[in-house]
């Protein structure tokens, strides 16, 4: 009977009352294990780079600037807060934040780099040589085999016509490999 | 049937012409087959009672062997799965054809002329299927030499030329982009007046080049990420079955636990998924009032996710060998105090919708599809189901931890869209009951066996695991580079997109939203094959500025 289906829907409509969420006015807090963006505590990081290894999204970069210094950069406007750096760092380093609210006009908002000192071999001088030789530098290896902090490997730029100068103009942005003409 | 009885049938019949099988995929019957006498087999294997699923090309010429085509069949009655091997040399890639006689493979044999180069002759409809119309050609993506990231030049003034309509119809276009079908798919319609005679389907707009990407790319357990994001609904699906077929093609065990805790999120999905196509149909037929109140009930299951995964979808919980995160006690009771909430709403909008003369109306006889023609198409999951088919693969080829679990498999026999609404929400009912047994029976234990060591290359792996809207097929070969030589994907919408045309036919325009909802089409998932496609050149470009102009101006 359809009446009965339009009082039953009647019922279903007014029973649960009001639902809608006074958020953004009312702030919301996330769950107790939700993955929202990471951060990187720099006193606990060792520069294994295990996290840019294992980041599906190839969002972790790691660079060696000299043998003191490793730069590990997070961009996170490609970050897909999977979590699984936060899983596999040895150190627990880096923690998945409640922080979900990260809406912002520039990326860098949504970096975070760090700039760790790596001792040296006191025999040798240098012990992280860019080669695959020791186990800290086999294990980030495969992260950084593709990436380099200055030709990040995206190019995305909206512009309302497509412009041969804009896209000109963007190269220090690593572009995806073109064929002939 | 067993499969040593099929071996001996095949054998029987065919000779030499059938060899194998190849331990390389130890727990499916992998069969090499002549390449002439493939349609024959294929064939006789749908004589048998066979469902044909999808097929895999690959690129094999690295290791000398030429170009590969498996098809994959499945036996569901018997519980059990075949596939057919053949090889071309690879200066000439052709393959006989099995679509006249097996007209689902039409889409696969399609891929691969357009991805792999292959040649079908005998293909009824040898058009493009998956590339732009732009891309040049004599360039196929898959292949090994072409590097993941091409970008040929685009071209102007190319166009997909679509069937040619049938005399005496009109081409109503629907989509690209169009208001019912949330994501981008052409289709066109030929129409008599308001009755539909006839639509062909341009779609594949949505490449990501993730199969491509995955070969290429990424490693073994960074591909779980990226495969829960082929489909923004079923992510949980994709990553079990690829996770599941790297497991068995390499032989690792995943503990007991692991497996609970996959069902356990695997119908967490389900019911969500389900509510949100009720509503979404609801949505189609006009009738908000369901739309609305679907996911007011679908809510709190969001919620549950993102309490025991950490996101509300893209759960991230499965890796190789097991599960990433434990449930808890708490989490538990968690789980059966949101799972007795949804149980009673989904009850009141049950009663209140079922019985309403304006869903029957609107649905009963829509999308008429007989259950000959349905298995002929080799449709999947609900909308299968509707016509009477009874297959499900977690009752057929139980995967995970489905052997222990008691349900049924709700179908219906009334071949159209009404059918599809009923098994859907009965579904949502024989989930609740499986996340209850998962609660109960789940034994302690740890949740993960990481793999220790290299996997063994070269090793065949399917999968099946039922999504919400059919069955998904993966299949992995494994390489050598600490990632798949072959990672196919075949989402169910890949198989129901093509019965579509026959669901259309003779039926209203005006049901053309709901006929195509009702495979609860997922375009992203069908489409997610290989390289980023741009946009055909158009002839004029309009700025956001003159659009927004000529919107305002009522398209004066």
């Amino acid at each position: 009977m359809w009446i009965t289906s339009k009082f039953k829907q009647i019922v279903l409509a007014l029973k649960p009352g009001r639902v809608t969420l006074g958020y953004p006015l009312t702030p919301r807090t996330a769950p107790e294990n939700f993955r929202g963006r990471p951060a990187w505590d720099h006193t606990k990081c060792l520069g294994c780079g295990g996290c840019a290894d294992h980041c599906p999204a190839r969002t972790i970069l790691l660079r060696d600037v000299c043998p003191e210094i490793r730069v590990l950069l997070y961009d996170g406007s490609r970050c897909t807060y999977c979590g699984r750096c936060a899983e596999i760092c040895p150190e627990k380093a880096i923690v998945m934040t409640p922080d979900f609210e990260l809406a912002t006009g520039s990326r860098t908002d949504l970096a975070q780099s760090l700039e760790l000192f790596m001792l040296t071999c006191s025999r040798c001088g240098r012990c992280y040589d860019m080669e695959n030789r020791n186990a800290v530098d086999r294990l980030g290896l495969r992260g950084y085999r593709y990436d380099n902090l200055e030709a990040r490997t995206v190019l995305r730029r909206t512009t309302e016509r497509f412009e041969p100068d804009v896209l000109a103009a963007t190269e220090t942005f690593e572009r995806p490999t073109r064929m002939e003409e | 049937m067993t499969q040593e009885t099929l071996l001996q049938t095949l054998r029987a019949e065919f000779g030499a012409a059938v060899t194998g099988p190849d331990p390389a995929a130890p727990r499916r019957l992998l069969l090499d087959v002549e390449r002439a006498r493939l349609p024959e087999i294929a064939r006789r294997l749908i004589a048998l009672g066979a469902r044909y699923q999808v097929g895999v090309g690959s690129d094999d010429r690295a290791r000398g062997l030429g170009f590969g085509l498996i098809h994959l069949f499945a036996f569901d009655k018997s519980g059990f799965t075949t596939a057919i091997r053949t090889s071309a040399p690879a200066e000439t890639p052709e393959f006989p054809s099995i679509t006249p006689d097996i007209p689902v493979a039409g889409w696969t044999e399609r891929e691969y002329r357009d991805l792999l180069g292959f040649r079908f002759p005998g293909h009824p409809k040898p058009k493009k299927l998956i590339l732009a119309d732009d891309w040049p050609d004599g360039i196929y993506p898959l292949r090994k030499e072409v590097p993941y990231n091409l970008v040929p030049p685009a071209a102007e003034d190319v166009a997909y030329q679509l069937d040619e309509a049938p005399p005496g119809t009109t081409m109503v276009p629907v989509g690209p982009f169009h208001s019912s079908l949330h994501e981008p798919a052409h289709f066109a319609v030929y129409v008599d007046g308001e009755t539909i005679k006839g639509c062909d389907y341009r779609g594949f707009m949505t490449h990501r080049g993730i199969e491509k990407l995955c070969q290429t790319q990424v490693s073994y357990n960074e591909i779980p990420f990226v495969a829960e994001r082929i489909c923004g609904i079923c992510g949980s699906v994709h990553a079990t079955a690829y996770a599941q077929s790297v497991e068995e093609a390499a032989g690792l065990a995943v503990p007991r636990r692991a497996e609970f805790i996959r069902v356990l999120m695997l119908e967490l999905e389900r019911i969500h998924s389900h509510l949100l196509w009720l509503g979404v149909a609801g949505h189609l037929i006009g009738f908000d009032t369901v739309f609305m109140h679907a996911w007011r009930v679908r809510e709190p299951v969001m919620w549950l996710s993102e309490r025991i995964t950490g996101n509300r979808k893209t759960y991230g919980m499965v890796v190789l060998g097991g599960v990433r995160r434990d449930i808890s006690p708490e989490t538990a009771e968690d789980i059966r105090s949101v799972l007795k909430k949804v149980e009673a709403e989904v009850l009141g909008l049950k009663a209140a919708i079922l019985k309403d003369s304006l869903i029957h109306k609107r649905t009963k006889g829509v999308g008429h599809m007989p259950k000959a023609e349905a298995e002929r198409w080799s449709l999947v999951g609900p909308v299968a189901r509707a016509r009477s088919i009874d297959i499900d693969a977690r009752r057929d080829h139980p995967y995970a931890a489905y052997n222990e679990l008691s349900f049924d498999v709700p179908t219906a026999d009334s071949c159209d869209v009404w059918g599809t609404v009923l098994v859907r929400l009965l579904e949502v009912f024989e989930s609740v009951k499986i996340m209850r047994q998962v609660l109960d029976k789940m034994p302690a234990g740890p949740i993960l066996a990481a793999p220790q060591e290299a996997l063994p290359a070269f090793r065949h792996g399917l999968s099946m695991v039922e999504a919400p809207r059919g069955e998904s097929v993966h299949y992995v070969i494994t390489g050598e580079e600490n990632r798949p030589e072959r990672w196919r994907v075949r989402a169910p919408t890949y198989t129901n997109l093509q019965g579509v045309p026959r669901m259309l036919l003779d039926n209203q325009f005006a049901d053309f939203p709901i006929i195509v909802g009702s495979i609860d089409p997922c375009y992203s998932c069908t489409d997610r094959a290989v390289v980023v496609e741009r946009g055909t050149g158009r002839e004029r470009v309009w700025d956001r500025a003159e659009l927004t102009t000529l919107s305002r101006a009522g398209g004066k």
